[in-house]
C-alpha cells in the first residue's frame, strides 16, 4: 500500500484551491485544522479568487493575524491580502438568523428567542455547532460574493458528527419524542394510536416527576413555537448536504503523524468515500522530515563512534557530538512517523497526501501561513 | 496543593486541549494509583473506546470490571446511565416502562445534553460515595477522562444549569449533591493536561481561569511530552555563537565523520530548530508557573514506535516518581 501513499505524496492541493467552491477542513482536535484552512484560503486568494475563510474557534493570535478581533460574525477583509476575507462563526447569532428566516412572522421569532429553553438549547442542542457551521456555509454560498469558501469544522469529539449534523437535527425534529411532545393532548383513537397515547401520558407524568412542574410546559411551548419551521429546517439541511456532496466541494482531512489522529483521519476518509463526498486529500501536520540529501550518507555506526569520541572534548566538541545524535534521533523519529502514517492509512487511498513539517513555533502570522501554504500547494 | 497529594483525592477529572494526550495521562495516573495500592477506577465518558484500544482489552461497557489487579474500568454511556437512573426511581413498576425509557432517553440525549451530563456525573458520584460492608469506600480513587478543555466548563456547570432550569424533583435534588462533590477541594480536583507549546498553554491558562471562576479546585498541571534538554549552557553557546559550518566540518572530520559543507550547514540548521523548541519549552514552562501558581508534573516524551499499555506504564512510572516523596537516605 505504500506505493499508493508514495503516489499520493507526489500530488498536492493546488487544484483544490484553484477550482473548489467549498473547501471543508476536518480532523480531530488539536491537529491544526484552522491553520490549514487559513493557509488554503490564502492560496485561493493568491490565485485571484474571491475567498473567505470561516473559522469556528481559532487561536487568538492566528485570529488577530487574520484581522479578527472579536466574535463579531461579520466577514472582515484580511489586511495585506487582496481578495481574502475571514470570519468567525458565532453560534448564537447564526441560530437567531435561522429562526428569523424560518419563522412565519417576527412575533413568533421573538417568542422563540425569548424562551429559556431556546436560550439553553441554542448553545447545546445535539450537533448545533456543526449545523450552524453548515448554515453559515450555505448562507455564504447563496450570497454569491465568494468564489471559494474555506471552512474549518468544529472540534467535535468525533469528526464524523460533522457530516451527520443535518441528518441528526432532522431525525430529532421528526422523532417520536417530539411528536408526542407536540401532541400531548390528543385523545386516544384520534391521530395517534391508543397505546402510544397511553405511553405519552405516562411519559409526561414520569418526566414531570424528574423535572418538576412547569418545565415541560415551557419545553412544549418551545417546540410548539417551532411548528411550521421543521420543513424549512429539513429542506435546508438537505440542500447543505447536496452542496457538500457536489463536485464543486472538496474535503481536506487533517491529521498529525500520531496514531489517534491518524485513526480519526482514517475513519473520516472511509466515511467520505462511503457517502460519496468529494475528497481532496489528507494533510499531515507537524511531521518530522527525513534528513536532507546532504546528510543521507551519515550512517548511525560512523556517527555513533564519533559521538563517543567527541563526548570527552570541550564544549564545541560536545556540541558537535550532540548535533550528530540529534540528527540520528531525527532520522529515527522520521522513520517512525512514516511507519505510523503507512500503518494508519492501510488500505486507504487519500489521493493527495501532503506532509507539513513541524515548524519552529506556532503559526500566527501571514508569513507563517505562507510557509505552510508552500507545502500544501507547492508554490514555486 | 502539591504534586505528592495528587492521588489523595477521591475524584480526578482529567482534561486538556485536543491532541495533548489527555486520555493517556488519565490512564497513566490510574495505573500509578492502582500500583500504590489504591483501588482505582478509570472512567471513560465519551464512548470512544480509547482505553480498550490502549490496554488491548475487550470493549468496555457500562459495568465496572477489574481489567488489571486493583484497576477497574468503566465506559459511561449517558443513555445507559439514564436507563439506570430511571430504573432506580421508577423501577419495573410501570407497565409502560419501555415507552417511558425510550422516549425519555431520546429526550435527554437529543434535547437537553445538560441533563445527560448531570446523569453522567451522577453515575460518578454514586461510585465515589459507594461503601463496602465494612464501611470503607469501595474505591479509593476515581480517574475520569473528562471532556476536553473546550467543553469542560459546560460539562461541570451542567448540574448548576439544571438547577436553574429544573425547579424540583429528583434531578434537582441530585444536581445539588453533584455540585457539592465537584466543589469540594478535598474530594475533587481537575487535572489540566498541556504541552509546552503555545496553543495548549494558552488554552490551559484560559481553562484554569474559567474553572477557578466556577469554584472548582485544580490539581497539579500535567505537562505531557517534555523533551529532555540536550544542550547545556556552554554547548548552546558553542552552537549559537562559536561554531560555523567550516569549523564543524573540521571537528567532525577529526572525529572520523566526513560531511559536506552543505551537510554541516544542515546540521547547524537542525540544531537551531531544536534550540528554538527547547527555548519554547522553557518560556512555556515559565509562563505556566508564573500565571497559574500550580505545581507542574512533567511527563517525558517517549519516542517509542507505538503507544499502548507499555507506554502508559512508562508514564505511570513518572507519575509514581513525582508523587513519592524523596527518601532520605
Amino acid at each position: 500500500m505504500s506505493e499508493v501513499l508514495a503516489a499520493a505524496r507526489k500530488r498536492d492541493l493546488s487544484s483544490a484551491i484553484a477550482e473548489a467552491h467549498v473547501i471543508v477542513c476536518t480532523g480531530s482536535g488539536g491537529v491544526g485544522k484552522t491553520t490549514t484552512a487559513a493557509a488554503l484560503a490564502l492560496g485561493a486568494a493568491h490565485a485571484g479568487r474571491r475567498t473567505i475563510v470561516l473559522t469556528i474557534d481559532p487561536a487568538r493570535r492566528l485570529a488577530q493575524s487574520l484581522g479578527l478581533r472579536a466574535l463579531d460574525h461579520i466577514p472582515r477583509p484580511v489586511k495585506g491580502v487582496e481578495g481574502l476575507d475571514a470570519m468567525m462563526l458565532d453560534m448564537k447569532h447564526t441560530f437567531d438568523e435561522v429562526i428569523d428566516r424560518h419563522a412565519e412572522d417576527a412575533r413568533r421569532a421573538r417568542r422563540i428567542k425569548s424562551n429559556r429553553f431556546y436560550q439553553q438549547l441554542s448553545g447545546s442542542l445535539a450537533g448545533t455547532q456543526e449545523y450552524m457551521a453548515m448554515e453559515k456555509l450555505y448562507d455564504l454560498h447563496m450570497g454569491g460574493a465568494y468564489d471559494c469558501i474555506v471552512i474549518d469544522t468544529p472540534p467535535t469529539r468525533n469528526a464524523l458528527d460533522f457530516l451527520d449534523a443535518p441528518k441528526r437535527l432532522t431525525d430529532f425534529l421528526e422523532g417520536r419524542f417530539l411528536k408526542m411532545f407536540l401532541n400531548p393532548g390528543l385523545k386516544a383513537g384520534r391521530t395517534i394510536g391508543r397505546a402510544v397515547s397511553f405511553g405519552t401520558g405516562v411519559f409526561m407524568r414520569a418526566a414531570s416527576k424528574i423535572t418538576g412542574a412547569g418545565v415541560l410546559e415551557d419545553l412544549g411551548d418551545f417546540f410548539h413555537s417551532f411548528e411550521g419551521m421543521y420543513e424549512g429546517f429539513k429542506d435546508r439541511a438537505q440542500a447543505v448536504y447536496k452542496l457538500l456532496s457536489s463536485p464543486g466541494s472538496a474535503f481536506v482531512v487533517v491529521a498529525t503523524p500520531e496514531p489517534p489522529a491518524l485513526r480519526e483521519a482514517r475513519y473520516f476518509l472511509r466515511r467520505l468515500e462511503q457517502d460519496g463526498m468529494p475528497t481532496a486529500g489528507l494533510v499531515v501536520n507537524r511531521v518530522t522530515l527525513p534528513p536532507p540529501p546532504s546528510l543521507k550518507g551519515l550512517s548511525a555506526r560512523k556517527a555513533g563512534a564519533a559521538i563517543a569520541a567527541l563526548a570527552d572534548g570541550g564544549p564545541e566538541q560536545r556540541a558537535a557530538g550532540e548535533l550528530l545524535s540529534l540528527h540520528l534521533d531525527r532520522v529515527d523519529v522520521a522513520r517512525r512517523e512514516r511507519q505510523a502514517v503507512t500503518k494508519g492509512l492501510h488500505g486507504i487511498d487519500p489521493q493527495v497526501l501532503v506532509d507539513v513539517p513541524r515548524l519552529a513555533g506556532d503559526v500566527h502570522d501571514l508569513e507563517g501561513l505562507e510557509a505552510v501554504g508552500a507545502y500544501l500547494y507547492r508554490t514555486t | 496543593m502539591d504534586v505528592a497529594s495528587l492521588l489523595d483525592r477521591r475524584l480526578l477529572l482529567v482534561t486538556g486541549k485536543g491532541g495533548v494526550g489527555k486520555s493517556s495521562v488519565a490512564a497513566a495516573v490510574a495505573v500509578a494509583s492502582a500500583r500504590s495500592g489504591r483501588r482505582t477506577c478509570l472512567v471513560e465518558v465519551e464512548g470512544r473506546h480509547t482505553f480498550s484500544q490502549l490496554f488491548g482489552t475487550q470493549a468496555w461497557d457500562f459495568s465496572e470490571w477489574e481489567f488489571r489487579p486493583g484497576l477497574f474500568g468503566l465506559s459511561i454511556d449517558p443513555e445507559a446511565s439514564l436507563r439506570e437512573y430511571l430504573d432506580m426511581f421508577y423501577g419495573a413498576r410501570h407497565l409502560s416502562r419501555v415507552v417511558v425509557r425510550s422516549t425519555a432517553v431520546e429526550f435527554a440525549t437529543a434535547a437537553a445534553p445538560g441533563i445527560k451530563d448531570v446523569l453522567l456525573i451522577g453515575k460518578v458520584k454514586e461510585m465515589e460515595r459507594r461503601r463496602d460492608d465494612d464501611g470503607h469506600f469501595h474505591y479509593d480513587l476515581i480517574v475520569v477522562d473528562a471532556p476536553p478543555t473546550g467543553r469542560i466548563v459546560n460539562f461541570l456547570r451542567a448540574p448548576d444549569a439544571t438547577t436553574e432550569l429544573v425547579n424540583l424533583g429528583p434531578i434537582r435534588t441530585q444536581a445539588q449533591t453533584l455540585i457539592d462533590m465537584l466543589m469540594d477541594a478535598e474530594r475533587t480536583n481537575v487535572v489540566l493536561v498541556t504541552l509546552l507549546e503555545e496553543m495548549p498553554v494558552t488554552e490551559t491558562l484560559e481553562g484554569a481561569h474559567a474553572l477557578r471562576d466556577m469554584g472548582v479546585a485544580l490539581g497539579p498541571v500535567v505537562v505531557n511530552r517534555v523533551m529532555p534538554e540536550r544542550f547545556d549552557d556552554d554547548e548552546r553557546k558553542a552552537i549559537t555563537a562559536d561554531l560555523d559550518p567550516a569549523g564543524l566540518q573540521a571537528m567532525l572530520a577529526d572525529a572520523g565523520v566526513r560531511v559536506s559543507p552543505a551537510g554541516a550547514d544542515d546540521l547547524l540548521t537542525l540544531a537551531a530548530g531544536h534550540l528554538g523548541r527547547e527555548e519554547l519549552q522553557r518560556t512555556s514552562r515559565e509562563l505556566l508557573e508564573r500565571r497559574l501558581g500550580l505545581p507542574l508534573l512533567e511527563l517525558p516524551e517517549l519516542y517509542t514506535d507505538d503507544f499502548a499499555e507499555r507506554e502508559v506504564g512508562l508514564l505511570a512510572d513518572a507519575v509514581t516518581d513525582a508523587v513519592t516523596p524523596d527518601e532520605v537516605s
